[in-house]
């Protein structure tokens, strides 16, 4: 009996799920990718926020005290 | 007024990014590299925000030395401080791509090791400035030294011409291949990154005027 056609099915089956899971390794990096971009911009507008708050406070108080003083 | 503007502008980065990110999601997978090659569509453009803002911190820097004028200092840190977000942004995009296409995280080719010495280089411009306390020799230091750094952008940039390197040749002025339909999307991105850049540069500016009247109210409360 010839089993060169059923190998060469079980061959395809292979090549197919390996395909498969290289893909689905391909959509895993692409999403850690865009995740880590978008969390180092997103983690840059969170500190130019508090750098922002700390700022107006500072001269909040410095310019309260000044008053005092006069 | 200010304000609106810069709330505008982000409105607009936005819709452009949701509207490109949807774009994306429905292109076909690329014939050879698979999903990950979608990530050129941040990883270029990150990439080129962060040089322009490097060009613009060696314009600044020089017509700080020329004028004295303190906007441009502010400018300049402003700028490099953004720059090198978007240049981490690069870096980081690169590596995971790198990791799926060649198997490894990093190579120490001309083009990986340029860019991250870029990083390091105004990495270090900020750290100087923490460094030094007067105001005008802090400026006059860094000046200096962010011409210095950008001696590493045109290296960055032209690695890939002038030696063999692990990191392909460019995909748009050297013989790489860009599917021509996919193009608007690359350029909708690229203007949405400068925007955004522009966006934090325009903030982290009005946070060196903040912070300079911060100064000047310390000087006027020691001095009474």
């Amino acid at each position: 009996m010839n089993i060169a056609p059923f190998a060469l099915l079980f061959q395809s089956v292979e090549d197919i799920l390996l395909e498969k899971q290289r893909l689905q390794h391909n959509y895993q990096f692409l999403s850690y990718g865009l995740i880590v971009a978008w969390l180092i911009l997103v983690v840059y507008v969170l500190m130019m926020v508090s750098r922002q708050n700390k700022l107006k406070k500072q001269i909040s108080d410095l310019k309260a005290m000044l008053e005092e003083k006069h | 007024m200010r304000n609106k503007i810069l709330y505008a502008l982000g409105a607009i980065a936005l819709l452009i990014l949701i509207r490109d990110i949807l774009g994306i999601a429905q292109l076909p997978d690329e014939k050879y590299q698979g999903a990950i090659f979608k990530i050129i569509f941040f990883h270029v453009p990150v990439a080129i925000t962060a040089l322009t803002a490097s060009a613009v911190a060696l314009v600044a820097s020089v017509l700080f030395l020329v004028t004295k004028n303190f906007f441009f200092d502010a400018l300049a840190v402003a700028v490099t401080e953004v720059g090198l977000a978007f240049l981490a942004a690069n870096l980081i995009t690169g590596s995971i791509w790198g990791r799926v296409i060649w198997g490894v995280w990093w190579a120490w080719d001309a083009r990986l090791t340029s860019a991250l010495v870029c990083w390091l280089l105004y990495a270090g411009y900020l750290m100087l400035r923490h460094a030094i306390e007067e105001p005008t020799q802090r400026a006059t230091f860094a000046a200096v030294f962010s011409i210095f750094a950008f001696i590493d952008v045109p290296i960055v940039i032209f690695s890939i011409k002038w030696w063999r390197t692990q990191h392909p040749q460019p995909v748009f002025w050297g013989g790489g291949s860009f599917p021509k339909d996919w193009m608007p999307f690359f350029l909708w991105n690229m203007l949405a990154m400068i925007l955004i850049g522009t966006i934090f540069t325009i903030t982290r500016l009005r946070q060196e005027e903040s912070q300079r009247e911060l100064d000047y109210l310390r000087r006027l409360a020691h001095s009474m």
